[in-house]
């Protein structure tokens, strides 16, 4: 190699490593301060915590990103992370926890900052959902669902059904009986009650129990024979069968606008579906109100805040979790926006116990959310739980369109299941 | 032909005298002729440089690379094991992918052909004399093509609905029964379809506008003396005209119609599978599906070989017979 030859590739490989060190560094520290790149989804409400937390820290920048949804939010930071790259903080849904934390060296073990000490202050079972099959701790719980029953006290008592919410509560201890509710009330105004099988029966019935599709490994499937999925596998059919449903796919328009429109009565609503009901319905105001769930336990929804492994400041970035999911800040949240505290230290206090909606016809929703996370048990979760998930409420979502006979739906859904992990 | 190249015979342009020629530096003549050259005949490469870089890396490169990923069992944020050719062979036994192919061909079908045939009638419209603000409607053509995806989704979803849709609420007025578009796989099928349509079809029939602009009045009056009319002139004359025309737009529609996408993912939200019985999933959107959704890369990548290696099939299929058809003029 000659020395003019040598000096140009030096001169291009450092233009090289300019480039890739331009890339990766993604917030600059300037003047001392720390940038903490933080990464959440909507509804969380998180955004006045984020600004006190600006406030009071100034020698930190939070630079938040909205990535919408929390579907988006999961494949921007797949594709960051399989970059080698990757914010400070990341809010992942549980429906994607499992997947995540099958692969736990992307993060943090957050035991090496201190989590143990807070374990404590969050509901064991909520808790366990951030923590990976290896033992280490991938994510901090944000807020918990819980689940309650939100119904229509107009349209129930239009058909001739009690409107109090404990004597609504009190009409479906069991899903049975909220099936033959549901059967009531086509009767007498040849509605559907509930917006769809999936979202108000199978999803809450089937974590009800202490096992879903996996035992207490990565490798132990129980989808085929854990008698709780079967179970509420079967009152979804059932629920099909009594034609309660009004088949109106959540997320969907149909569905906010149903919310309007009386198109159903009953939705499955955790805490922080509250907010999105006030916001497709507003006009509803006064004439929703708020039920237990059957079996009463329940829980739909809720995030984990995870330190992915490459970012540049991990204590700044676990200090600021730890802030930002302390019970004070989660009660502040939850008057705010709705998303029920993960602590349970709060439930018993007068804060949570007196706490009503007016939207919900002033419902005491503090102590029914309270009431319906308590009984949970933890549910080992595996890498592979969301694909076995949509493949078996799919195969519902088929029955109830009427485009496979109910009969068959079970073994359609095993199959799929099947294929799609082997795929 | 309006969009045959430019002809082959064009004399070879000047080459230009470079500027350091005419500065007189004191050189032996003929070096100076020499490096000047040397630097013309690399100066085009250069001007088409920066276009070919950005394709190696963002096209040719990813295309190379997901044939490399195929052969792993590839977790994005795991660990990756080589499998060769296994991700091939449990894709062709995956009835999902098989289902896939079904509605993507389905798909093509039912938005290419009705979209061409319209594009092909709008065009002989608009390609009308007596037609006033003619170049207003023209314009109009390239509405829906240059508006959001997203935006025309949206639209056609709620017009497709099951409970509120006009297009129910019409059938309604016959008498006819709502449609669940979405949940049943042919009608399924018509409603994304009609959203490609909506789509493509204004390109299409600009395209057919042009060359049907190009094609020689005198032929018209020579068919017109000949005795023939409107509709013989049409298929005698018109039809044979547009040919290579027709020819490129359905290789066009072929690649674009196999690659669909953006509206199954939308209508399938907040789900990748395309409705709950993959009715509408596309091959993209399975590939999608499978890679960021599954985080199964590899297998993604399987998918993305082999929807490759069809739209190569079928462009030279289209290729060949484009050949033949143009030689026969």
């Amino acid at each position: 190699m000659t020395a003019k030859k040598f000096a140009r590739t030096v001169i291009a490989g450092g233009a090289a490593l300019a480039l890739l060190a331009g890339c990766s560094s993604g917030g600059g520290d300037t003047d001392g301060k720390i940038t903490l790149d933080v990464w959440t989804f909507g509804g969380m409400g998180l955004d006045e915590a984020f600004a006190t937390y600006q406030e009071e820290n100034p020698n930190i920048i939070l630079k938040v990103t909205n990535a919408g949804g929390s579907d988006e939010q999961a494949q921007a930071l797949t594709t960051a992370l399989a970059g080698g790259k990757g914010p400070d903080v990341a809010a992942i849904e549980v429906g994607y926890m499992s997947q995540f934390k099958a692969q736990p060296q992307n993060f943090v073990d957050l035991r090496t900052l201190g989590s143990d000490d807070i374990e404590s202050s969050f509901l064991d079972w909520r808790w366990s959902q951030g923590v990976a099959a290896d033992g280490s701790v991938v994510g901090i719980p944000t807020d918990v669902g819980g689940l309650a029953m939100a119904y229509r006290t107009d349209l129930f008592e239009a058909a001739g059904l009690p409107s109090d919410r404990d004597e609504v509560s009190a009409l479906w201890p069991t899903w049975d009986d909220f099936i033959e509710v549901g059967a009531e009330y086509r009767a007498a105004t040849g509605k559907g009650m509930i917006d769809n099988v999936n979202s108000a029966i199978f999803n809450p019935a089937v974590r009800q129990g202490s096992e879903m599709y996996y035992g207490d490994g990565d490798d132990d499937l129980i989808y085929e024979t854990n008698p709780d999925v079967q179970e509420a596998f079967g009152y979804a059919l059932d629920a099909i069968d009594a034609d309660i449903s009004s088949r109106t796919p959540s997320w969907s328009e149909a569905w906010n606008a149903g919310m309007n429109n009386g198109d159903f009565a009953v939705l499955a609503a955790p805490a922080w579906m509250m907010t999105y009901i006030s916001q497709q319905a507003p006009d509803t105001s006064g004439k929703w109100d708020i039920a237990a769930v059957p079996e009463n336990a329940g829980n739909w929804g809720g995030s984990q805040l995870a330190i992915p492994a490459k970012s540049d400041h991990p204590e700044e970035a676990f200090a600021f979790i730890e802030w930002l999911m302390s019970p004070e800040r989660q009660l502040e949240i939850f008057q705010a926006h709705g998303n029920f505290p993960s602590t349970p230290e709060l439930y018993d206090t007068e804060d949570i116990q007196n706490f009503t909606s007016e939207f919900f016809n002033d419902a005491p929703v503090g102590p029914i959310y309270a009431n319906s996370v308590a009984s949970i048990e933890p549910i080992f979760e595996g890498p592979q739980q969301r694909i076995i998930d949509t493949a078996i409420l799919n195969s519902l979502s088929q029955v109830e369109n009427g485009e496979e006979p109910a009969a068959d739906a079970w073994s359609t859904a095993l199959k799929n299941v099947k294929t799609a992990l082997g795929g | 032909m309006v969009l045959s190249a430019p002809p082959r015979s064009a004399p070879a342009p000047q080459r230009p005298t470079s500027p350091k020629s005419t500065k007189s530096t004191g050189l032996k003549p003929r070096r100076r002729i020499k490096s000047a050259s040397r630097v013309d005949a690399f100066a085009p490469y250069m001007y088409i440089a920066p276009f070919f870089a950005l394709f190696a890396v963002f096209g040719l490169f990813p295309t190379i690379f997901t044939f490399y990923v195929a052969l792993f069992d590839w977790n994005p944020i795991g660990g990756q094991t080589f499998i060769g050719l296994d991700n091939f062979v449990t894709l062709y036994g995956d009835e999902r992918f098989w289902n896939a192919m079904r509605n993507t061909f389905s798909i093509w079908i039912l938005s290419t052909v009705p979209q061409l045939l319209l594009a092909l009638f709008l065009a002989q419209l608009l390609n009308n004399v007596r037609l006033k603000f003619a170049n207003l409607f023209r314009m109009t053509m390239l509405v829906p093509y240059i508006t959001s995806v997203v935006a025309t989704t949206i639209v056609f979803a709620s017009l497709f609905g099951r409970d509120y849709g006009l297009i129910n609420s019409f059938l309604n007025l016959f008498g006819i029964d709502s449609i669940d578009f979405a949940a049943n796989t042919f009608a399924s099928h018509i409603m994304v379809s009609t959203m490609v349509l909506w789509r493509w079809f204004g390109y299409n029939t600009l395209i057919y506008l042009a060359a049907l602009q190009a094609i020689p009045k005198d032929i018209y009056e020579a068919a017109a003396i000949d005795g023939a009319g409107g509709f013989k002139q049409f298929f005698y004359v018109t039809i044979p005209s547009l040919r290579p025309v027709i020819i490129f737009t359905i290789i066009v529609s072929t690649i674009g119609g196999l690659q669909v996408f953006t509206e199954p993912l939308l209508l399938s939200a907040p789900g990748l599978t395309g409705g709950a019985g993959r009715q509408f999933q596309t091959l993209s959107l399975f590939m999608y599906e499978q890679g960021f959704g599954n985080f199964q890369f590899g297998y993604g990548s399987a998918i993305g070989v082999t929807l490759f290696a069809l739209i190569v099939v079928f462009s030279v299929i289209n290729y060949l017979l484009s050949r033949r058809i143009t030689s026969d003029d």
